[in-house]
């Protein structure tokens, strides 16, 4: 199985993806939930797709990355990296011109022009 | 599981000026904050920063010593 085409597909299909643990009503991760936690108050939708037990494809996903740990996000298929990285983009605003752009500056939040101002 | 000063050394190997704050998150070992500081930084992105520092303990995730690490990178001045 080519896990490499198999992901590509699912960025394609997906503006925000997150590889995480558990899936979005049953996290099975403290990161992954709080992933899901951090993209739940942006708005915009997002798929998280669970590779727990599947371990060629998080290999793929780490090889790809340079990446070791799970979850893993993808905006536009651009890795991001985790919340580790997306707290601080976050709190520079830098995350929100991104979401905007990837989903074509529209369903701007109401916390992305607090944020802004 | 690893101890703190293990999981600083393994860093210091990729990174040999790291000044690495750990901090246990569960008392098991295997969950840890990770403060990373280090001149290496300079001219990367946070992800390629994250990146060099997880090239270090990418054995020790992929054998289960550690098991979750949040980390925060700090570029120091020269």
């Amino acid at each position: 199985m080519d896990y490499k085409e198999e992901i590509a597909r699912e960025l394609a299909a997906n503006t925000i993806v997150v590889y995480g643990k558990g899936t979005k009503t049953a996290p099975r991760c403290g990161f992954t939930l709080e992933t899901i936690e951090f993209f739940n108050h942006f708005g915009y939708p997002f798929e998280v797709i669970d590779v727990l037990e599947n371990m060629p494809k998080r290999e793929a996903l780490s090889a790809m990355t340079d990446w070791p740990t799970l979850p893993k996000v993808f905006i536009k298929g651009k890795f991001y990296g985790d919340t580790d990285i997306l707290g601080p983009m976050a709190e520079s605003g830098e995350l929100q011109t991104t979401l905007a752009d990837a989903f074509g500056g529209t369903a701007v939040q109401k916390e992305t022009i607090d944020l802004r101002q | 599981m690893i101890d703190n000063g293990s999981l600083t050394q393994l860093i210091r190997t990729r990174i040999p000026d790291a000044e690495v704050g750990v901090v246990d998150r569960t008392g098991t070992m295997d969950h840890f904050n990770v403060t990373v500081r280090s001149k290496a930084f300079a001219g990367k992105t946070l992800i390629e920063q994250h990146q060099l520092v997880y090239g270090a303990l990418r054995e020790a995730l992929a054998d289960g010593r550690v098991h979750a690490v949040e980390l925060k990178t700090i570029t120091a001045e020269e």
